[in-house]
């Protein structure tokens, strides 16, 4: 998290929510990813409901960007692939310490968060009527069974087989800095993001962190959870 | 003497095993708006949905609704109004010979692909290639062939581990390379029907169906040129490696050659209305081209485009790519190449700034002030305008 930022818990803030990516496969048993629609329309469904009720309980509003057209769409995508390579440079130099890059190194060891879009995202539509703009990217893939009978094979063959992938990361972008101010990432998420239930799981594991959060954590949180740590 | 006879005779074994191929009949059109059926597809088609809505906004695109109609028309002109409504081609800015398909009938062409050919049947057999591979539905099939033959390594890979002795390894090693080579040779021919597929498009077209090999002969020269000018070995493109994905060029053109209809042979290419129709891209594709820094393939290129007369475009792009190499030899060359742009268009302003650059590197000074000088006249909003004026010592004071 930026430091220097605090979100009170119920401060009533507006959070626009831009299309979140959403991606949900079956994986084959040679391992290959097996996209499937109706478990996609699905995640996205419940994902975007639960986003709704948790910030709900956290005193603030949610509102989904509308869909844009011409020069609007355009800058909304750039700003999406701009947050996707900023996020992946935090996830892989602010995360593992030992991963520091030499520009920020000197920066980072005083607990620096310190990371930017640009400026340019007040321009976003819907930016005027909103405070922060979170953006929120899942991508999981469930085990087929012939992939879970190679993993059981496996176990007595001694050759370890993973099945199932569940990677997902959220960030929290200040619209009128264009600073990021909260980034959370988790390549082994829980919550089956097909039901309504796992997707409210889902959502709070990736806000759980979220600045003024009074979310309660996860009793067994999972040992690869690489999350910022100031 | 006994090698050549052997060739003969391999050429003449080739030549019946193609002409015995009937053109394949045409799969029925997407009927309407069609629906993929079943998960594999739906999940293809919602991904590829997903992706085209960023295709859509990308900076790659190029927004040109006349270079777009063009091309579009010219996909409709080949495999037929009935069945090109299926399609939503996107022009991509990428300097490379490629064009692609995704299985929901969004079409990617490179803009690669729309400086080497040069014609409207040209331009049609590379799409109509790449409409058979969506009609006949090839993305699914090779993600199925894909998909069981991983399956099977993984479950050979776990059983062979339950008894990991040297002949297991062995045999595992070896299905390892017989489903890669399958896999490869699937997609290969998967490749040849969408040739054969293209081709009777455009039989059953207006267009001229001989060009689809011509697309092929140029590629394979272009080929040739390039690895002459790197001095390297030529290149190879009659044979299959193994992990080709596409069938070699030389098998390409041949077989195409051989499929197109004989009596349509007196049918319009289009040339002459592509070389109007691109005219205004032509600049910018040659720029992109040659900033890949790759003198052989673009000086053959440049010249190929040149058969069909030179152009100040064509010359200042020559121009730029001599220059740009930049070895003394090769600016006096690019000077000269300049000149003739100019001769050809006077108002050229680039050609100028060219003429100007090259002039002033071999130490000709005042005529390449002179020429710089003309250049800011004919485009004094130039993007480079300041950094020209300071080598025009007059033009700007000393600061």
């Amino acid at each position: 998290m930026r430091q220097g930022f605090a979100l009170p818990p119920q401060s009533g803030k507006t959070i626009l929510v831009l299309r979140p990516s959403v991606r949900v496969a079956e994986q084959s048993t040679g391992g290959m990813a097996e996209p499937r629609a109706e478990w996609t329309d699905q995640a996205r469904r419940h994902i975007d409901a639960a986003l709704v009720e948790l910030q709900r309980q956290l005193g603030n509003r949610v509102i989904a960007a509308p869909e844009a057209y011409g020069e609007d769409a355009r800058l909304v995508a750039e700003h999406q692939a701009l947050f996707a390579a900023v996020s992946r440079a935090v996830i892989e130099y602010q995360f593992f310490v030992g991963n520091r890059l030499p520009t920020k190194k000197r920066d980072n060891k005083a607990g620096q968060f310190d990371w930017s879009l640009g400026p340019d995202v007040a321009k976003l539509p819907g930016a005027d009527q909103a405070d922060y703009a979170l953006f929120l990217y899942t991508d999981d893939q469930y085990g087929s069974t012939g992939r879970k009978m190679l993993q059981i094979v496996g176990l007595v063959a001694g050759v370890g087989v993973s099945s199932g992938v569940h990677a997902g990361y959220a960030g929290l972008v200040d619209l009128k800095t264009g600073d990021l101010l909260w980034l959370n990432a988790d390549f082994q998420m829980g919550g089956d993001v097909r039901e309504a239930d796992g997707a409210m799981k889902r959502v709070r594991q990736l806000l759980e962190d979220f600045p003024g959060s009074t979310i309660a954590k996860e009793a067994a949180a999972p040992a690869a959870t690489a999350q910022a740590k100031p | 003497m006994i090698a050549r006879m052997r060739l003969a005779v391999g050429v003449l074994a080739l030549a019946a095993g193609v002409s015995a191929q009937a053109e394949p009949p045409l799969p029925p059109p997407y009927a309407g708006a069609y629906q993929p059926q079943g998960v594999d597809e739906q999940g293809f088609w919602q991904k590829m949905d997903e992706e085209e809505r960023r295709l859509a906004q990308s900076d790659m695109v190029i927004r040109d609704p006349a270079l777009v109609g063009y091309v579009r028309n010219i996909l409709c002109a080949t495999v037929g109004e009935d069945r090109c409504g299926a399609v939503r081609p996107y022009i991509l800015r990428v300097p490379i010979f490629n064009a692609n398909m995704a299985p929901n009938g969004t079409m990617q062409v490179f803009t690669g692909l729309l400086l080497r050919v040069h014609s409207e049947a040209e331009l049609g057999a590379v799409l109509g290639h790449e409409f058979g591979h969506f009609e006949a539905r090839h993305t699914l099939e090779r993600f199925r062939a894909a998909r069981s033959s991983t399956d099977i390594l993984a479950w050979a890979g776990v059983l062979g581990s339950l008894a990991p002795s040297y002949d297991v390894v062995r045999a595992y090693r070896n299905l390892e390379i017989t489903l890669i080579s399958s896999l490869y040779s699937f997609n290969r021919d998967h490749e040849r029907e969408a040739d054969r597929l293209g081709i009777a498009y455009l039989n059953n077209s207006n267009l001229r169906p001989q060009a689809a090999a011509q697309v092929w002969e140029r590629l394979i020269e272009e080929y040739q040129a390039d690895a002459l000018s790197k001095g390297l070995k030529k290149p190879r493109l009659d044979r299959v490696p193994f992990y080709a994905t596409h069938p070699p060029q030389v098998e390409r053109a041949t077989t195409l050659a051989l499929l197109a209809r004989p009596e349509a042979a007196t049918r319009d290419d289009g040339a002459a209305r592509y070389r109007a129709a691109l005219a205004p891209w032509l600049p910018q594709l040659l720029d992109d081209q040659i900033k890949l820094n790759d003198f052989g393939a673009s000086e053959y290129i440049i010249q190929s485009l040149a058969e069909s007369g030179w152009t100040a475009p064509l010359w200042h792009a020559r121009g730029e790519l001599y220059r740009l190499r930049g070895a003394p030899r090769d600016l006096v060359q690019a000077a000269q190449f300049y000149g003739e742009a100019i001769a050809l268009d006077p108002a050229h302003p680039e050609a100028h700034r060219g003429l100007g650059l090259a002039l002033l590197k071999t130490g000709q000074a005042a005529a390449g002030q002179k020429a710089l000088l003309r250049y800011l006249e004919l485009k004094p909003d130039a993007a480079d305008a300041k950094l020209i004026g300071m080598m025009i010592p007059k033009e700007v004071p000393a600061p």
